[in-house]
């Protein structure tokens, strides 16, 4: 009997692990189908229905725990208990037991994560031990003390609100080095700017406030008639109008005090009602104590005379926060030895450079660490005069040689990996290339600028690249380049370089050209040759021709914004790009202006829609070339209007044919639908917001479509056999010619003076408003040859469709000008002001902020026309906080992020493979945190992606066990790449296991290349291309000549952030479409950032988001439960 | 709701024109006073010359009254399902949007601008409603729309001296809010003038003004009249949108124009109609009669016109 029993029990439990083990398949596949809804609906009920079956189970916790759902600590927690009651064997409870701990880490439950830990060890688990406390620094901060609530001081001082305690002096620190001082107007002694006289006066304001406190540091007025009361409206520039009761109003009797009380945020709203209604007021006046580096004395030191308080002093000297600004910068350790080797005062003097370009200084064991290990520590003690050995020693001589420039090799050089930094930290090179660098004058140093201003020699060194021969990428031969310094057709770059040229042999000798050029204060013309024409070879699988590398770089000045083109379509012959060139000429020689303008800008948005379809697929990289080829035919050899029109409506035919059109289908439907990024409709929701919102644009521009434009010319065509004219069509011209609105005009000759630019557009516009067909056509009545030259006169509303077309693709969301500005598509300005020749240039913003005129425009060529479009319109977003705003040169390549890829063709598994790595990431952080082997691991990845300060402070977060706070620390782009580099051999966690299994049934989809296409960022200035792709880099600081624009396309987490989001909340892959755009809007609106640096503000914001979306899903899961 | 086909699609879009048309105006005689008491029978509604039939009209604060097919009048009422945004009250009162230029043309006269806002939102009719939103390069909502003076008032004192202005794209975004909003609505500026940021042109942001039937009013100060573009532009827009501008010496002497303004709210006529057959799909002109002005003594101000609007 017992026999009978122990064989039922067991048929009993292989027939429940087989149900478990179906049902997790099943899960598996419904996901991979995009159905994560129903496969998480289909285990729950499972659940449900099998309580005590810890195979159903363990299947519905790790499907939860795959998707970052908090409920799987719950069914880990039955499962628990499942497999005690069944008795289960000490592997399995162990195992669960380590998952618990690590979910409990995430969540921040540090009690149970203990439990499970001690549970794991029962189970027979090793390895994983918790620290004993939370507490991340062992070290107690010093604090000084500044007067008022931190609140009031953070608005004055233009400071987020969001700041960790430990970065409000720092932050403080920058405001005051980049917005407190300037030059005063007599000489060259540094003045205070108002910001800093209000922040002054403010600390003035608070300190007399203080003594109004009460001794428990509260400002108290018990009645609107006490003596209190006075006192305190005089402080703060107040008086009462009105007799006490309700009839009293608080009005500005000192307007300066006034000013401080409102924009300082003090509760004047509060203590007006607290009058009027007789109530006490009482607001909490403690001091905010602020952690301090080190302790106050040591800053006080480097000072020579100090009075008053930390503070006062503090901002009152812009070195002394520049050296707080650098040291704070800086790994504890090095910062350390730094301190105690070298006096305050003496660190003090090179502030700027160790600001700038002390972030990746490391001393480990009394030794600097430099770029290039072992191998090139002579030779950086030959170049700094002072041995790495010596540590604090070595990084002072660094930052004090020639004028800074040696640590901005340093840094640029230590912030690069891989094969490149080990060709160029070759001793011999390193020094070959720093003396080209060096020079014999050294002044002005990189550090000097308010931004940094060695952006030349990072980018050199970030983007350069080398052959499968193990040398750098040379594009063309030596010779072009050797031609480019000796016979530039724009005269010489240097005269030395010129001279040298001559002799140059290899990639080196132009390398060492390149570097020295970066020292030049003037435009570094052949680097920006070499990195462009590098990226158009990027993607080729035959490097171009010599003589075509030449034309390019002698073209480069005129056309070189072009050039991203090519970048993006690798197999674009050579024959095509001349031929480009070519036509580019031969538009450049059509004498009138406004048909120059015209054919310009028709090119321009018929390779504009070439580089759409094919960035999205729907154009083949085998058929590219061919199509460009045949667009640009007939254009080369426009005479006339009526060439254009019929040159453009055969470039409208090639497009059509190269996406695989049907026959006969409207070329305005299907243009529309091709930009929205997909050739066939799939019928979603999706689809159908994201066409209807392009429609919208289109008509808010009053645009022609393409489909009454060919028909009526076609019917032109007729009439001049005879035939009647189509007055239906002619209607519909004429009707959307009658909403056409006249430009507006400038109030004044002085205001129309200044807009020197804008003849050629209202001459456009002008002349479009003018066309009455059935006049003309009446005129040329029984002259077949005047009647066809007619269909010239749509040549104009053609370029505007087209160009039109370029807009609505990129249109930001809310696209707020394009709706409001009838004109604004026609208002492009394609010739520019005068003598700038801007027709094949970037597309720049112009005429904003000028009440007379008609609003902002573009002008330049359509080449960087999604960029020039999020610029316009970023400004239009709503900060969700008081005086947060927009962050200028951020914004533009978040919103360039969300426009420009498309979410069609994404799988299911391609979103779940980013979820899952985003979960896998946690997984690691946690288990980070429980075990030194998988935190040393996890440290070594990030070291490539994260400077040594912010590496230490992870460490010892994740020392502490402090988890949550490790998050806050590292970005979702080095969360997917630490992953991505640890689950291949990670056999321990099921989710590492999921992620190989997913590789396996999906290689492709899950490629690094896929992945890179579909989570990746355009790149226009580090990468001339607009092709979203992940180049992988660590985050770049600001940079002299582009601001934040570089370090926002190195921020690489948006769309992986998103994707894992998506995957989290079970949304269909197309559904991001529009998801993306809306998401990305709300995390600009919600950034409150202190600086142009302050990427953590980019991420708290992107954790709100996500937070909001998540709540949200969640209810609605509830709701629908 | 007119259904109907865009004029130069192919694919089949549908323009929905949203076309209730709401029309507030005031009637003053030749000397300048308010003319109450009208009837709708009194009023004459003409665009593009094509008489229209009143749907509903209400008079200053009072709650508006429906129109039968008889020309019998009685009061709107709202069923729950009726109640917009949750407010049973939506059509009663004026929605007051108040847009407070914080940039840095208002440096100096920033506190005292902000006192003469707080004087304005208390003086508001009980009825009104008041938003009030603040602007330098962005705009920031810093209270929304609510009957709470106080919260309104908190709002404000809340505002951070900014920056670069950009006017014409925050009075834009705000005409975009109001424009969700049921019932009579203004806008209100006080700017010293100057625009150095915006995108869009005045005009453009005064035709979407226009076409949801939103007046603007412009309070400003004589520091106006150093940039002669921005008064220029103020009386323009506000006129063309049937509000007014008021230039007062300093920020604390605008009581006149604030009692202007209320005195406004308080006897303007507001009126809804559906517009009769009209082929004009461009600009169409309105036209406010008084029947019984035999003599055309009255002036009656009004938004001159609108465009149908477009959309899905």
């Amino acid at each position: 009997m017992i026999r009978l029993s122990l064989v039922l029990g067991t048929l009993y439990a292989m027939a429940a692990g087989a149900v478990a083990q179906d049902l997790s398949a099943e899960a598996w596949q419904l996901e991979s189908k995009g159905e994560a809804l129903q496969a998480r609906e289909r285990l729950q009920k499972a659940a449900e229905a099998s309580p005590n079956d810890a195979g159903v189970l363990r299947a519905y916790a790790e499907f939860l725990d795959r998707h970052r759902d908090p409920a799987a600590r719950e069914i880990y927690t039955r499962l628990e208990q499942a497999l005690a009651r069944s008795g289960a064997s000490n592997q399995e409870r162990a195992a669960v037991a380590r998952r618990q701990a690590i979910l409990d880490l995430l969540a921040g439950d540090r009690e149970a994560a203990v439990r499970h830990v001690e549970a794991y060890r029962t189970a027979g688990g090793n390895g994983l031990a918790l620290p004993q406390s939370a507490a991340p620094d062992a070290a107690k901060p010093n604090f000084i003390e500044i007067p008022g609530p931190l609140r009031s001081f953070a608005r004055m001082a233009a400071l987020s609100p969001d700041l960790k305690p430990d970065d409000l002096l720092p932050a403080l620190a920058r405001n005051v080095v980049t917005n407190g001082y300037q030059a005063a107007n007599s000489n060259e002694a540094l003045e205070q700017t108002e910001y800093l006289k209000l922040v002054v006066r403010y600390l003035s304001q608070a300190r007399e406030l203080e003594r109004l406190a009460t001794q428990d540091k509260n400002i108290r007025i018990e009645t609107c008639e006490s003596n209190e009361t006075g006192d305190l409206l005089r402080v703060l520039g107040y008086r009462m109008r009105g007799g006490c009761g309700s009839d009293v109003v608080l009005e500005t009797v000192n307007a300066t005090r006034a000013f401080l009380t409102i924009d300082s945020g003090f509760p004047l709203a509060e203590l007006e009602q607290a009058l009027r209604t007789n109530r006490p007021f009482v607001l909490d006046y403690h001091r905010t104590r602020v952690p301090i580096l080190y302790n106050a004395d040591y800053w006080l030191s480097a000072k020579e005379k100090t009075s008053g308080e930390f503070i006062d002093a503090f901002i009152s000297d812009p070195s002394l926060c520049r050296l707080y600004l650098g040291m704070s910068k800086l790994d504890p350790q090095t910062a350390k030895a730094l301190r105690e080797e070298i006096p305050a005062a003496r660190l003090k003097v090179y502030a700027h450079v160790l600001d700038f370009f002390g972030a990746m200084f490391q001393i480990s064991d009394g030794k600097a660490l430099v770029p290039g290990g072992a191998r090139t520590e002579k030779t950086w003690a030959e170049m700094a005069g002072v041995p790495p050995e010596k540590g604090a020693a070595f990084f002072e001589r660094l930052i004090s040689r020639d004028d800074g420039w040696m640590a901005s090799y340093f840094d640029a050089l230590a912030r690069i990996n891989g094969p490149v930094k080990d060709y160029l930290t070759e001793p011999e090179r390193m020094k070959r290339f720093y003396a080209a660098i060096r020079g014999r004058v050294t002044s002005p140093g990189p550090a000097r600028p308010v931004f940094r201003s060695n952006t030349d020699m990072l980018l050199l060194t970030t983007r350069l690249r080398l052959d499968a021969n193990g040398k750098p990428h040379l594009p063309g031969s030596i010779d072009v380049w050797k031609n480019l310094f000796a016979n530039h057709p724009h005269g010489k770059y240097d005269a030395k370089l010129t001279r040298s040229a001559a002799n140059w042999k290899d990639a080196d000798d132009v390398l060492e050209a390149l570097f020295g050029l970066c020292r030049k204060a003037v435009e570094n013309e052949p680097l920006k040759i070499f990195m462009a024409l590098s990226d158009v070879e990027r993607n080729r699988t035959k490097p171009l021709e010599v003589a075509t590398v030449d034309r390019l770089a002698r073209e480069y000045r005129q056309l070189s914004a072009q050039y991203p083109l090519f970048s993006e379509a690798p197999a674009v012959s050579d024959a095509t790009i001349i031929a480009f060139l070519d036509t580019v000429h031969a538009i450049n020689q059509i004498h009138d202006a406004g048909l120059r303008a015209d054919a310009a800008g028709t090119l321009q948005a018929l390779v504009g829609l070439w580089q759409i379809f094919l960035r999205q697929e729907t154009i083949s990289q085998a058929d590219s070339d061919g199509a460009l080829a045949e667009i640009l035919a007939p254009l080369a050899k426009v005479q006339g209007a009526r060439d254009l029109f019929d040159g453009v409506r055969a470039g409208v035919r090639v497009l059509l044919k190269a996406t695989h059109s049907p026959e006969n289908v409207s070329p305005q439907d299907r243009m529309i639908d091709l930009l929205a990024g997909t050739g066939t409709s799939d019928g979603s929701e999706a689809h159908q917001t994201v066409v209807e919102d392009m429609i919208r644009v289109f008509e808010s521009q009053r645009l022609v479509s393409l489909a009454t434009l060919f028909e009526l010319a076609d019917n032109l065509e007729s009439v001049a056999r005879g035939e009647k004219l189509n007055t239906a069509l002619a209607g519909k011209l004429a009707a959307r010619i009658s909403e056409i609105q006249l430009p507006r005009s400038a109030l004044t000759t002085l205001e129309k003076n200044s807009l020197s630019f804008g003849y050629w557009t209202e001459r456009h516009i002008e002349a479009q408003r003018k066309l009455n067909l059935r006049a003309a056509i009446e005129k040329a009545a029984n002259e077949p040859s005047k009647l066809k030259e007619l269909r010239g006169s749509l040549a104009p509303f053609l370029r505007d469709t087209l160009v039109g077309l370029n807009y609505i693709h990129y249109a930001p969301p809310g696209a707020q000008v394009l709706h409001t500005n009838p004109l604004f598509v026609r208002s492009h300005d394609f010739i520019g002001i005068q003598g700038a020749q801007q027709t094949w240039k970037h597309t720049e913003l112009f005429g904003t902020g000028w009440p007379a005129n008609a609003g902002g425009r573009l002008v330049g060529s359509l080449a960087s026309l999604p960029y020039a479009l999020a610029e316009a319109e970023q400004n239009f977003l709503i900060p969700s906080r008081e005086q947060a705003l927009i962050w200028g040169d951020l914004v533009p390549q978040m919103i360039l992020t969300a426009v420009i890829p498309r979410w069609w063709s994404v799988t299911p598994v391609q979103l779940h493979w980013v979820g899952m790595h985003m979960a896998y990431a946690d997984t690691l952080l946690a288990e980070s945190a429980l075990s030194a082997e998988r935190r040393k691991q996890m440290i070594a990845v990030l070291d490539k992606y994260a400077p040594p300060a912010r590496l230490k402070k992870l460490d010892s977060l994740l020392t502490a066990g402090d988890v949550r706070g490790a998050a806050e620390n590292i970005v979702p782009s080095e969360m997917y790449l630490a992953a991505d580099e640890l689950a291949a051999k990670d056999q321990e966690s099921p989710i590492a296991g999921d992620i190989r299994k997913l590789a396996a049934q999906a290689p492709d989809a899950v490629s690094a290349r896929s992945i890179s296409r579909i989570c990746g960022s355009p790149k226009p200035t580090l990468a001339n291309s607009y092709q979203p792709e992940l180049l992988n880099l660590r985050t770049f600081p600001t940079l002299m000549g582009y601001s934040s624009r570089i370090l926002a396309e190195s921020w690489e987490s948006n769309l992986l952030y998103y994707a894992a989001l998506a995957d989290e909340v079970h949304v269909r892959p197309a559904q991001l479409n529009v998801l993306i755009p809306a998401w990305t809007q709300q995390t600009v609106e919600r950034i409150f950032a202190t600086h142009l640096e302050d990427w953590p503000a980019l991420l708290r914001s992107l954790r709100l988001v996500g937070d909001d979306v998540r709540q949200k899903a969640r209810k609605q899961l509830m709701a629908d439960n | 709701m007119v259904v109907g086909l865009a004029a130069a699609q192919d694919r089949p879009v549908f323009r929905v024109k949203v076309d209730m048309v709401v029309l507030s105006f005031t009637i003053t005689d030749n000397k300048g006073k308010y003319v109450n008491g009208l009837k709708p029978r009194d009023l004459k509604v003409l665009e593009d010359g094509i008489s229209q039939k009143i749907a509903t009209f209400a008079e200053g604060n009072k709650p508006p009254v429906q129109l039968a097919e008889d020309g019998s009048m009685k009061p709107i009422t709202l069923s729950s399902a009726g109640m917009v945004d949750g407010r049973s009250d939506a059509f009663v009162g004026t929605n007051v949007f108040v847009l407070f230029d914080t940039s840095n043309y208002m440096y100096r006269g920033f506190v005292y601008a902000e006192d003469a806002i707080a004087d304005f939102i208390r003086g508001l009719d009980r009825a009104d409603s008041v938003a009030v939103y603040t602007f330098s390069r962005n705009l920031s909502r810093a209270a929304p729309l609510t009957k709470e003076r106080t919260d309104a008032i908190f709002g404000l004192r809340k505002a951070v001296a900014g920056d670069d202005a950009a006017l014409y794209n925050a009075l834009l975004l705000t005409l975009r809010d109001a424009a969700h909003i049921p019932g009579r609505k203004v806008v209100i500026v006080f700017s010293n003038g100057p625009d150095n940021a915006s995108m869009v042109a005045p005009d453009d942001v005064r035709a979407v003004a226009e076409d949801e039937g939103i007046p603007i009013y412009v309070i400003s100060t004589n520091e106006v009249n150093k940039d002669p573009i921005s008064s220029s532009v103020f009386k323009r827009i506000s006129t063309r949108t049937g509000g007014r501008s008021y230039f007062a010496k300093t920020w604390q002497k605008q009581v006149e124009a604030f009692e202007s303004i209320r005195e406004d709210l308080g006897n303007s006529y507001t009126v809804t109609y559906y517009p009769q057959p009209n082929p004009n799909e461009g600009f169409r002109k309105i036209d406010v009669q008084v029947a019984s002005d035999v003599g055309k003594k009255y002036r009656v101000q009004c938004r001159p016109g609108y465009r149908p609007r477009g959309g899905f």
